[in-house]
């Protein structure tokens, strides 16, 4: 199909439209030698995991599905899903304190940030489930009056409380800034308009604020699901049963150590990957170019103004 | 007699830091009077046009707008700023009309205009999506309400904005240089539903740069510069024969 001749005289009718070629792209001898060393490399890799019996892939392939794995994954998600849903909602009245006119009320949401997003998450997560060290028994109640219930915070502690918590309040500090660079990116027209218009705070916020600062704070918030998920592996030191914990009660007894970490190695790949998915549609729905219409905008007939009238 | 339509400011100051940028300035707008405001960039006309409706607090001075003292109250000592809710409930009785139009880009057009009616007023929305395919038309884009501001040409973008204004049926609407962010063949149709309101007997404060229009349509005009007022008085009379020297060289710059 594809001519090429010497003599531009001698060319058939059938050569491919110039305009029609292919343009090639130029190719390094780097670039053959990346490749080269890449398919080694994976090659190696390849047979020396197969090949090593010490990685027991017939172990992993028994615990894989096993009931306390599952379990522990389904803790996993669990924890992922609630801390997100309530480090969100949290995030959310934190970057609204933050932003607020209100010196007090600003400067407690900047407070906040500073200490959850200063220390790390295994110090935090440690610390709530000792948190009966500081305050044994917290009385629930009016202050300044005998009324109220006290509560036993040691038993209120439990691990899995701790790990919520933990998380929770760590990843609403996250979720405020995500938040807030969302809200700083509407233009300041926009808050102007709605004010002018009168409407509330609330009222701009909602139909104004949110809907505007969504296409940033969606794949965010996206990224940090797909974090969290793996971050949940911090509690296994409270002694919380998720994934990993799991495949540690298991170890613990079958001194199968490596062969479990990769059982529980699969499942964070396994689920991250099938987050990505929906992950990678989300930033593809709100990237730029594509965010400049609402998904619902039908396509405009325009079509000629009918003269000014009332 | 009604005072609904009508400004009355007297020793508005405001600055911005150490900066001054209104220097006790005056403002008398009758009801149904056309009151431009000109002057150098700089000079202080956004300002004064946005203390008007509490987009920037007055740090001194009088306001008075449709007859009520607006965003404050007097005690005999002082005056206080207002809570929220009463500031916004008498911005709902003045219209804005910006330089970007500032649409909201995620609501269609008729949503934009339904948008303070509907979710300030309380509104019912069947009522208030006939309205505002009737302001669609009146000013020359009905059949465009399922547009987004993205998807209309500036001129639209603008038109739609003003009738957003006038669906809250305010007594008083101010522009602020309407037509500067738009394409030369597109500053007539803005200007044209400028003049079908000022026509209809709306009160307007327009801050442009289109002395055509000044000339044509306002009652009075308001030469500014440095915060302060300069020259004031007959559109007409002033364009023709400016008595001040800045307001001359300002006039000679732009005709
Ligand atoms: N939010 C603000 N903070 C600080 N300075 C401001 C602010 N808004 C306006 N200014 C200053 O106040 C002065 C007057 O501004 P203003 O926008 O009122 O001028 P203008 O007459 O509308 O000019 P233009 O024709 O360019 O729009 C300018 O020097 C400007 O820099
Ligand atoms: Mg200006």
């Amino acid at each position: 199909m594809l001519q090429t001749t010497g003599h531009g005289s001698e060319r058939k009718t059938s050569v491919t439209d110039p305009a029609l070629k292919p343009r090639l792209r130029r190719r390094g001898a780097f670039e053959y030698l990346a490749w080269a060393l890449c398919v080694l490399l994976g090659a190696g890799v390849l047979y020396s995991v197969s090949t090593n019996p010490n990685f027991q892939w017939g172990v992993v392939a028994k615990y894989f599905t096993e009931q306390t794995i599952l379990n522990g994954l389904m803790l996993t998600i669990f924890l992922t899903v609630a801390t997100m849903l309530l480090g969100t909602l949290l995030g959310l009245v934190l970057a609204i304190m933050r932003s607020s006119r209100i010196k007090p009320v600003a400067l407690t949401a900047g407070v906040y940030l500073t200490l959850f997003r200063g220390t790390p998450v295994l110090v935090q997560l440690i610390f709530w489930f000792n948190i009966a060290a500081l305050y044994p028994n917290l009385t629930l109640g009016i202050p300044f009056t005998d009324i109220g219930v006290p509560v036993d915070i040691n038993t209120l502690m439990s691990p899995i409380t701790a790990a919520l918590v933990g998380l929770t309040l760590n990843e609403a500090a996250y979720m405020a800034e995500i938040i807030r660079g969302g809200f700083s990116a509407v233009g300041k027209g926009q808050i102007e308009a709605a004010d002018s218009l009168g409407m509330g705070s609330w009222t701009k916020l909602r139909k104004v604020i949110i809907p505007q600062a969504m296409p940033s704070i969606i794949p965010a918030t996206g990224n940090q699901f797909i974090g969290m998920f793996k971050e949940t592996s911090l509690v296994s030191v409270l002694g919380v049963a998720e994934l990993l914990q799991s495949a540690q009660l298991i170890y613990a007894r079958t001194y199968e150590t490596i062969p479990l970490l990769i059982v529980a190695s699969l499942w964070y790949l396994v689920m991250t990957l099938v987050l990505s998915y929906p992950q990678s549609l989300l930033e593809k729905r709100y990237s730029r170019s594509t965010s400049r219409l609402p998904r619902k905008a039908k396509k405009a007939v325009l079509t000629e103004p009918e003269g000014i009238a009332r | 007699m009604s005072a609904d339509g009508t400004i009355h400011a007297r020793g508005i100051r405001k600055s911005f830091g150490p900066k001054t940028v209104l220097h006790e300035v005056d403002l008398d707008v009758a009801c149904g009077e056309v009151c431009c405001i000109i002057g150098p960039s700089g000079s202080g006309k956004s300002t004064l046009l946005r203390c008007l409706n509490g987009l920037e607090e007055v740090d001194a001075g009088v306001l008075k707008v449709n007859g009520e003292d607006f965003g404050y109250y007097e005690t005999p000592t002082a005056y206080h700023a207002l809570g929220r809710k009463r500031l916004a409930q008498q911005r709902t009785r003045i219209g804005m009309v910006f330089q970007q139009f500032n649409l909201f880009p995620n609501m269609t057009a008729q949503e934009n205009i339904m948008a303070g009616p509907v979710l300030v007023k309380g509104a019912e929305k069947r009522h208030a999506a006939e309205e505002a395919e009737r302001l669609l038309a009146s000013v020359g884009l009905r059949g465009f309400g399922h547009c987004y501001p993205a998807q209309l040409s500036g001129g639209q973008q603008q038109r739609v904005a003003i009738a957003r204004s006038l669906a809250m049926d305010p007594q008083i609407m101010l522009f602020d240089e309407p037509t500067s962010a738009l394409d030369p063949e597109k500053v007539g149709e803005v200007l044209a539903v400028m003049k079908d309101l000022a026509k209809k007997g709306m009160t307007m404060v327009v801050v442009t740069h289109e002395m055509g229009f000044a000339r044509e349509v306002s009652d009075s005009l308001l030469f500014m510069d440095e915060g302060i007022v300069v020259e004031r008085g007959d559109a007409r009379e002033i364009l023709a024969n400016p008595k001040e020297a800045r307001t001359q060289a300002f006039l000679e710059r732009v005709l």
